[in-house]
């Protein structure tokens, strides 16, 4: 085996373990966490999976990977802002539908 | 022996990715969040991407498990007992579509390392056409000079957020009154070295950006570190005013980039064709410095900052 | 293997041990400020023996200046977050429980 295969399954790992999160999670920051080992994995799916140019994965798909973590950031300081505005407003901080609506 | 260490950090990665989801305690997945960056920085460094190592370190693990501890802080502000937490959610769904996407996710990857395919054939165009223009590090090359674009949108992206950010989130009234809390006596010794070596070490990254690993991103997310640090110890205050200050460092990034891209047309050239190495630099510094202003300003989740001086 | 190489991986071997001991400690000990005492005693010289073992295999005074730095460092933001933990344990006088 490869580290380049191994690498590709870690990354099929962390994918299944981040979808199983996000669905099961209550809490949204817990969701965040599941969507950000999501993205986690697609990051070394992509490197891993690259042809490697003289003993270094190709430039390419790491600098794609770079932007993307920048943009990976970006979205969880806007998700993170949302999930604690939603508290304040409802006091809870997951998407369940709740019938009494106070918790 | 090689192969063993990748597996150790491979099963690593995987522990804490599960440990994050589906831990009790928030506080102790958001610690362990941070863990996992860091173990996904050693895996970069072992997968020959070093850049990605460090962006990994400073802005993945670093500057993300900031954002999510001060968020963390005030849902606690809002109400003490965030210990009593939405019980997982069951769903008999979860396991095979969990399943079901990863084996999507390992299928494709092994489908692609499985091809016989020619050696990277951008990347080896990169690696000769960046010969000659002076930037050695092909992935500082490739951001700058071919998906000049991709870059400028993503300086524009994390300006959004942090618009967006403000406009949701608006001021924080659950913070407490300044705290009039005296300094830890060792804080100021530890600033007095930090701060400095940290202005330092972002420098060395962005000078070293253009030949050795090492960038804009990264440097901007470690001086945003020494500036995370200054809010934390309260020499920096969260205002609710926008001042000229961090107005301007917000948007010099983008404004430069965009004015020297637009410029560029005048002489004939393509847009955001960079006119040389000068370029580079002076834009990679301005996105650095508009990089670490918006994330400590998400970070202190304030529109502006003050300094808090007698 | 020569004589640098067996005196770096003996330095490595035994950074490796001090570590496993700190982390040992953090786990098994009951509170707080020995956990923190643990932590920083034994992996700060941890550190310094693994970086010198890694000092001397890369075998540069410019590499050993790193890790040099790289040691002080972190005994730096050791020792100040260890005695912020401890002033904000005594201060709530949570020492038993929890970190």
């Amino acid at each position: 085996m490869s580290s380049a295969m191994l690498y590709v399954l870690v990354a099929a790992g962390l994918f299944g373990i981040g979808v199983y999160g996000l669905i099961i999670a209550g809490h949204l920051l817990r969701k965040l966490f599941a969507i950000n080992i999501m993205g986690n994995a697609i990051f070394v799916l992509m490197v891993a999976a690259s042809a490697p140019l003289d003993g270094r994965p190709d430039a390419v798909p790491q600098a794609l990977v770079l932007t993307g973590i920048v943009i990976a950031v970006s979205a969880t300081a806007f998700a993170l802002a949302l999930m604690v505005q939603l508290y304040r407003v409802t006091g809870q901080a997951s998407l369940e539908q709740d019938p009494d609506g106070d918790d | 022996m090689n192969l063993a260490v990748d597996m150790l950090i491979g099963a690593g990665l995987l522990v804490l990715a599960w440990q994050t989801i589906s831990g009790r305690s928030l506080f102790r997945g958001i610690v362990l969040f941070v863990v996992f960056g860091l173990t996904m920085a050693l895996a970069w460094a072992r997968m020959g991407a070093p850049d990605l190592a460090l962006a990994e370190a400073a802005i993945g693990a670093g500057v993300t498990g900031a954002l999510m501890l001060v968020a963390f802080r005030r849902l606690v502000r809002i109400r003490p007992d965030q210990c009593a937490q939405p019980a997982l959610r069951r769903s008999r769904l979860a396991v095979p579509v969990a399943v079901l996407a990863g084996g999507l996710v390992g299928v494709i990857g092994l489908a692609v390392v499985a091809v016989e395919r020619d050696p990277a054939l951008a990347g080896l165009a990169v690696t000769e056409a960046l010969t000659d223009s002076g930037l050695g590090n092909p992935i500082t090359g490739v951001l700058l000079l071919y998906r000049n674009l991709d870059t400028l949108l993503e300086v524009a992206v994390l300006l959004a957020a942090f618009l967006a950010a403000r406009t949701v989130f608006g001021e924080d009234e659950s913070r407490p009154p300044t705290p009039a809390r005296r300094e830890v006596p060792l804080v100021g010794a530890l600033l007095a070295i930090i701060v400095p070596l940290t202005i330092l070490i972002a420098t060395h990254l962005l000078l070293a950006g253009s030949r050795e690993p090492g960038g804009a991103f990264q440097a901007g997310a470690v001086l945003a570190a020494s500036g995370v640090l200054l809010v934390l110890a309260g020499r920096l205050q969260p205002a609710t005013a926008l001042s000229a200050g961090p107005a301007f460092g917000l948007t010099l990034g983008l404004m430069l980039f965009s004015l020297v891209g637009l410029a560029v047309m005048a002489f004939g050239d393509p847009l955001l064709a960079l006119p040389g190495l000068w370029a580079v630099y002076l834009i990679e510094t301005a996105m650095m410095l508009s990089i670490a202003m918006t994330l400590v300003l998400l970070f202190a989740g304030a529109s502006g900052l003050r300094r808090s001086g007698p | 293997m020569s004589a640098s190489e067996v005196l770096a991986s003996l330095l490595l071997l035994t950074g490796g041990l001090f570590y496993l001991a700190g982390t040992v400690g953090l786990l098994r000990f009951p509170d707080v400020y020995s956990r923190l005492h643990a932590l920083t005693k034994a992996d700060n010289l941890g550190l310094l023996l693994v970086c010198s073992g890694l000092s001397l295999l890369a075998g540069t005074w410019r590499a050993a200046a790193l890790l040099a730095t790289i040691w002080l460092l972190g005994l730096l933001a050791a020792t100040v977050s260890a005695h912020l933990i401890a002033r904000h344990a005594r201060a709530h006088d949570a020492a038993g429980d929890k970190r």
